[in-house]
């Protein structure tokens, strides 16, 4: 499980503008957030920092009291292979089968083919996608590469699952789904962060949300506590994380 | 604190280290030529430009190789002619003569004495009246040292220095020619093999990191997601250090080829320029040895190439 805390984050681009201004906020482990605000507000920014892509300006962002900012190139896979990372715009491989897509995370550990195929159909099968393994990822809708997408970011049971507008292109009903596998992994230890601007989404799922404007926590909303939920992974025979 | 713990790739269940590794690059490989047999025009392309940079450099050194055996065969062996003065001491040849038959790499020593001399020169010219009137034989006594196969520029020159050193001597004249154009010859095209190498070493090395670049190019996206998953940078690399390998190597067998072919062609008319100075044409440097460092040769340069374009590009890779 994974305690995140941020302290005084800024990020200031080379031109000058601010998407984050001394950000104070945390994350219980095994906790589930949504993020929200307008455009612009700096929700990708933010998850971008933790993921790591970029560095904050000033400011220590802690995962499990360890500053993130200061991790070493060589050391910063070692950090990402725990943490799954969905984005609106899917970012799967278009000449790669939806079972190679999924596959990419487990082959980057070194995993064997055996376990490879065992776990990608397992999460596979969660997000309904199972007869469509084969397939290239050009040849499903929009909601399906988002779930292949949200497939690929869980297969590694990672201890981090960050989300940038996950439900953008979808309707009412997929988005639900999609937040619904989102609290699954939840339940099971993984701290979840969701960027999103659908606020009646996010209102009914009953979680922490908080609120971005021009780069500041605007808002804290504390969430509902949350009911346990049947194993994401159920298939018999997958090793549960 | 395990999530930033740093800890072997493979380590966790089911993962096992070095057998995971080999399996990642057992996988990698099968990619490797995937790629290369999926765009096997490109591929030949590649294979044909490294091979033709490769070629020429070592299609040189065989040449090099070969000449430097050349003088030894050759039949206009070299020698040197030792003129005495006409006053020198009736003892002076022969002694110089038995100083040089003790030189390992002479062969034989002709003399030749005054009346020798004279009377080949009365046979040669007719003559013989107008040398009558002279009061004294003016011709004088010489010698003529012919050096063994094998023996070398330097080998002439130290003999010629002894021959200078003996008393009486006048002239010596050195007939080196031919050696010394297969030594000069040699020289050049050592220098210009070793010269042309590098040119064309960076040339292949271009070549294939071109290629590589735009392998690399082509799977932008993979690599980003590979990236964003906890690829190491090593890893990222790795598919493009096999397809260097892959075109070095290609390459090296297309220089083999092309090499083979010339010396197809030039065979004939080689064996018999050099049965014209009865000298037998047995092309050497063709080997198992010669087959295995182009091949060596092409993959490292591949390699190389390839490491150069993977690490600038990978580092100006943005993932998002």
């Amino acid at each position: 499980m994974a305690h995140i805390e941020m302290h005084g984050v800024t990020k200031r681009f080379d031109s000058g503008q601010e998407a984050l201004k001394e950000v104070d906020v945390s994350f219980e482990a095994a906790s589930m957030c949504f993020l929200t605000g307008h455009s612009g507000a700096g929700k990708s920014t933010f998850l971008k920092l933790l993921l790591r892509l970029d560095t904050p300006t000033r400011g220590r962002i802690l995962v499990n009291g360890i500053n993130v900012a200061d991790l070493k190139k060589s050391r910063l896979p070692f950090y990402r292979r725990n943490i799954g990372a969905v984005f609106q715009d899917h970012h799967l491989l278009s000449g790669r089968s939806v079972f190679d897509n999924v596959a990419v995370p487990l082959r980057v550990i070194g995993m064997r083919e055996k376990d490879v195929g065992r776990r990608v159909r397992a999460a596979l099968t969660r997000v309904g996608l199972l007869e469509k393994e084969r397939l290239l990822p050009t040849h499903l809708s929009t909601g399906e590469q988002q779930r292949v997408g949200i497939a690929r970011a869980v297969v590694n049971r990672p201890k981090i699952l960050l989300a940038d507008e996950p439900t953008g292109n979808l309707d009412p009903e997929l988005s639900r789904d999609i937040m619904s596998i989102f609290e699954q992994f939840n339940q099971i230890g993984t701290t979840v962060i969701v960027a999103s601007h659908d606020r009646e989404l996010i209102t009914s799922m009953g979680k922490r949300i908080i609120e971005l404007s021009g780069g500041r926590v605007v808002k804290d909303l504390p969430g509902r506590s949350g009911m346990v939920v049947e194993e994401p992974f159920s298939e018999p025979g997958v090793e549960v994380g | 604190m395990a999530i930033l713990r740093r800890s072997d790739p493979f380590d966790k269940e089911g993962r096992g280290g070095v057998t995971g590794w080999m399996r990642d690059h057992h996988r990698v490989v099968r990619e490797a030529l995937y790629h290369v047999s999926a765009r096997i025009i490109t591929s030949l392309i590649v294979w044909l430009l490294v091979g033709i940079a490769l070629a020429l450099p070592a299609g040189l050194y065989l040449l090099q190789l070969n000449l430097a055996d050349v003088g030894a065969d050759w039949d206009g062996r070299p020698g040197l002619s030792v003129y005495f003065k006409v006053d020198a001491e009736a003892g002076a040849m022969p002694a110089l003569a038995e100083r040089l038959r003790a030189e390992a790499y002479v062969q034989e020593v002709e003399e030749t004495s005054p009346v020798a001399a004279l009377e080949a020169f009365n046979a040669h010219t007719g003559l013989s009246d107008a040398l009558d009137l002279l009061e004294n034989n003016p011709l004088p006594a010489s010698l003529r040292a012919m050096l063994i196969n094998g023996a070398t520029v330097p080998d002439l020159e130290r003999l010629a220095a002894i021959a200078e050193s003996a008393p009486g001597v006048q002239e010596v004249v050195v007939e080196k020619t031919w050696l010394e154009r297969v030594s000069d010859i040699t020289t050049v095209v050592s220098r210009l093999s070793v010269v042309l190498a590098l040119l064309f070493g960076i040339g292949a090395l271009l070549v294939t990191a071109t290629s590589v670049r735009l392998a690399i190019e082509a799977r932008l996206e993979e690599l980003k997601v590979q990236t964003l998953v906890g690829a190491t940078e090593r890893q990222l690399r790795r598919p493009f250090l096999y397809f260097g390998a892959i075109y070095g190597a290609g390459g090296a067998l297309v220089a083999l080829m092309l090499i083979s072919m010339t010396l197809l062609v030039v065979e004939t008319p080689l064996a018999r320029l050099a049965g014209s100075y009865g000298a037998s044409l047995e092309f050497a440097g063709f080997d198992p040895v010669f087959l295995l460092s182009m091949l060596a040769t092409g993959s490292a340069l591949g390699v190389v190439g390839a490491l150069l374009a993977a690490r600038q590009r990978l580092h100006e890779l943005e993932v998002l």
